[in-house]
């Protein structure tokens, strides 16, 4: 978090041709000082583990406190991989500030251990919940992450309506976890309350990201994200 | 005899002269304990010469030399039985096992216990059916099969047994204060205070044994007037019956080694001397004994001859809560009988509170006048015993609970208890109970509504269990095998620490995210594998060639390789012989 917060306040003041600690720094560090647009930015966004996102990223990383979409047209073309640091960061957080879970709500196939653990996840705070249906893969997900025990929680859901997304959100902002719902492609045009909406699209060449919605950034895409596939 | 007394043990009287005028009969007794055991012989003789030793305790040794087997037969008894009535997940089913039922398994199916020695499955325990076709205890599983192919393997269940065995101990309570249980298969009771009131010996033990008989246990008996030689008789098989101490010795001395649950290697060692049975070793010079076989044999010898006390615990059967409410007529109102039963789970929390305990499972019975009962168990992730947490997790699962009746009483029955294992909470400096980690020892659960609903992480998971189910909620942790499809294990959310193996896979070798449950077979196309079209190899090939020892080996090169839509895909060429090359996709990188 400070991190973030250093990197922002540092990149603000070398557009104003000010050096970090200078008078004016300190005038704007007063939360007093109302800064439009910037206002808008919490400076504790998750960094994400890749320069090019954070940098795109109001906050400098992830929402926290907020649902995140990411649409896939088809699983595994690197949307794992896109949030690994940023989960092996919420498993080095202290336990006992309040997140504790990175709970995986539906899965389409089975994370493997082993490759978590080299990704830096710590297993033992790994929770899978396979829901039977939609309707408990909603609640088991907003049960999880209104708990204020989650870091994280992950679901796969192919229907999400704007009503339902809403209490995801609502329930992220209550219990203090970062919400992140995977969803098919073809629901690009529904509505959504998420904070941060994602697509990913991959062919040979590599992947592209696309941000369609980031609340108080800006859409636009990465191009190659992942050089290579 | 320049023996100097290195061991312990020895260390005694240093007067050994015998007394004379002795009797006949324990004249002869003293040639014997002479003949037997030279060095310590004049000490005893000196006791029985001067007077009869009185036997103050009476052993009763019960040891089930089949319990594996009906162990697992039991158990299985009792989970149809509570499966039967449970709606939703037997998440709390700890509670209902280990309860002994009164009927005798009629199996027409040959089975064995098989346990898992070194990598390889090895029969512990075949039925009698499966004897008698020639399935030994100690074959592999495969020579079995092969000989018996319609034979059922069962793997053995420790925890299972332990229950069993404690729900018997518990029953062996009103036969005698003084239950213990002394190993995996072996009980003991203290029967010397119980004998007038059950008619004697000879009734008491026949009483035991059909008890037992009845409930389905095989049991070996015998009766000592010290523990030990109790259960070495017991084991031996032979329903002994010994009363006095002047009998123990010869009862004990043709008794063979393999009796006496010494170390494989001990009992190796002295079978190559020579020594066959319990008289043979008590032959044996004294410190030359405890030299080669360690002090604690000779201990064990000593003790199971008299010459040295053996204290032993006693088993105390668990106090568990029941509670009952009748109600004058019927009810089906939910928020009527959630009220009821919030009033038995407080009653449940004052019982628990009074002793310090906690426990882990709950069951509920609500009785009907037409119908069978409806039973639901409650499970917990830690010993528990707050009212408003039970309370909470019968609320969620109360809603899904079809009640097929009215209800005309309620059961509270509480699961085994244990030791509640306080969290450290934080002092609230500013008035302001935070809920701590272990979401418990907080006055902050009367005043949720203020707090907001923070709970810990182990609630979260029982909450889930509670609706979803205990097979859909589940933790992973790495085990230790190369094998991918291995390499990981599944633990229940509620089942409480996990043990975390270190990876065996080196860090350098990726793994994928996601693994497919069961490897795919690819098409393929001279040779080459496709998957959605001609696949890209990127790495490897890395062999993976193990598991041998079992059926499910593997003989394997992974190799990363990336579809046309750009999907990294872990797959593997199996290299078991077979005339084509066959490609399988076993993972997605993600």
């Amino acid at each position: 978090m400070r991190h973030s917060h250093s990197s922002l306040g540092s990149s603000f003041g070398s557009s104003l041709d000010s050096s970090p600690g200078s008078p004016l720094d300190q005038l704007l560090e007063n939360p007093r000082v109302w800064r439009g647009r910037d206002a808008l930015r919490s400076p504790d966004g998750l960094p994400s583990g890749y320069d090019a996102l954070d940098r795109r990223l109001p906050g400098g990383g992830w929402p926290r406190r907020a649902l995140t979409e990411i649409l896939v047209e088809q699983y595994g073309i690197g949307e794992l991989q896109l949030l690994m640091p940023a989960l092996a960061q919420l498993s080095t957080e202290d336990v006992m500030a309040g997140s504790g879970w990175i709970a995986w709500v539906a899965p389409p196939f089975q994370p493997y251990p082993p490759a978590l653990q080299q990704g830096g996840v710590d297993l033992s705070r790994v929770l899978i919940v396979r829901p039977k249906n939609d309707a408990e893969i909603l609640w088991s997900a907003e049960q999880a992450l209104a708990s204020g025990t989650c870091a994280a929680v992950l679901l796969w859901l192919a229907v999400l309506d704007d009503q339902a997304s809403r209490r995801l959100q609502l329930a992220a902002e209550k219990g203090g976890s970062w919400a992140i719902a995977f969803r098919p492609a073809t629901a690009r045009s529904e509505l959504s309350a998420a904070a941060l909406r994602i697509e990913l699209e991959a062919d040979r060449q590599g992947t592209a990201l696309h941000i369609l919605r980031s609340r108080g950034g800006k859409p636009g895409v990465i191009k190659p994200f992942f050089a290579d596939g | 005899m320049s023996r100097a007394c290195k061991t312990p043990v020895l260390v005694r009287d240093a007067a050994r002269t015998p007394s004379a005028g002795t009797a006949d009969k324990t004249s002869h007794q003293t040639d014997l304990f002479q003949q037997a055991l030279p060095l310590e012989a004049a000490d005893i003789s000196r006791q029985t010469a001067s007077r009869k030793r009185t036997v103050e305790r009476l052993w009763f040794c019960v040891y089930l030399p089949r319990l594996p087997l009906e162990a697992l037969s039991v158990s299985e008894d009792v989970s149809e039985d509570v499966s039967g009535n449970v709606s939703g997940g037997a998440s709390g089913a700890s509670s209902g096992k280990g309860q002994v039922n009164n009927r005798a398994v009629v199996r027409t199916d040959f089975r064995a216990i098989v346990e898992e020695q070194q990598g390889i499955h090895r029969i512990l325990l075949p039925d009698t059916r499966a004897a008698e076709a020639g399935v030994l205890p100690g074959q592999s599983a495969n020579a079995a099969l092969a000989l018996l192919p319609e034979l059922t393997l069962e793997l053995r269940n420790p925890l299972c047994e332990q229950q069993v065995l404690e729900a018997l101990a518990t029953w062996l309570e009103q036969y005698s204060s003084f239950v213990s249980i002394v190993a995996a298969d072996v009980l003991l009771l203290e029967i010397a205070g119980s004998l007038r009131l059950f008619g004697g010996l000879k009734t008491l033990g026949r009483e035991i044994v059909a008890g037992l008989e009845q409930r389905g246990f095989d049991a070996s008996p015998a009766i000592a007037p010290t523990p030990l030689a109790a259960t070495w008789l017991a084991r031996g098989g032979r329903r002994a019956c010994v009363h006095e101490f002047e009998k123990l010795l010869p009862a004990l001395r043709n008794l063979t080694l393999d009796c006496l649950d010494w170390p494989r290697t001990a009992l190796e060692l002295l079978t190559g001397m020579g020594i066959g049975n319990v008289g043979d070793c008590l032959r044996l010079p004294r410190d030359g004994f405890a030299k080669r076989f360690g002090a604690s044999r000779l201990l064990e010898l000593d003790r199971a001859l008299g010459r040295l006390p053996d204290p032993r615990p006693a088993w105390r059967a668990p106090e568990r809560f029941l509670g009952d409410h009748e109600m004058a007529e019927e009810q089906d109102d939910s928020q009527y009988l959630l009220a009821i039963c919030h009033e038995l789970l407080v009653s449940h929390e004052g019982f628990l509170l009074a002793r310090q305990l906690g426990t882990q499972g709950l069951r509920f019975t609500f009785f009907h006048l037409k119908a069978r009962a409806t039973r639901l168990l409650l499970g917990s992730a830690t010993a528990e015993r707050l009212a408003d947490r039970w309370f909470d997790l019968l609320r969620i699962r109360f809603e899904r609970l079809a009640l097929p009746e009215p209800v005309i009483a309620i059961r509270l029955e509480g699961g085994r208890t244990q030791a509640l294992e306080t969290g450290t909470g934080s002092l609230a400096f500013n008035g302001r109970a935070r809920s701590g980690f272990n979401g418990r020892a907080q006055p902050a659960f009367n005043d949720r509504a203020q707090l907001g609903t923070t709970y810990s992480m182990n609630q979260l998971a029982e909450r889930l269990t509670a609706r979803i189910g205990a097979g859909a909620v589940y933790r992973v942790s790495n085990a230790a095998d190369h094998r991918p499809q291995f390499a990981w294990r599944k633990s229940a959310a509620l089942a409480g620490k996990t043990v975390d193996v270190a990876s065996t896979a080196r860090r350098d070798l990726r793994r994928p995210l996601w693994m497919l449950p069961e490897p795919v077979l690819l098409e393929a196309e001279q040779g080459w594998p496709r998957h959605r079209g001609r696949l890209t190899l990127r790495e490897g090939p890395e062999r993976l060639e193990t598991g041998w020892w079992d059926e499910q080996g593997i003989a394997r090169d992974y190799y990363t390789a990336i579809d046309p839509r750009g999907v990294r895909l872990w797959i593997y060429r199996d290299r078991k012989p077979r005339c084509d090359v066959v490609w399988y996709l076993h993972g997605i990188f993600g």
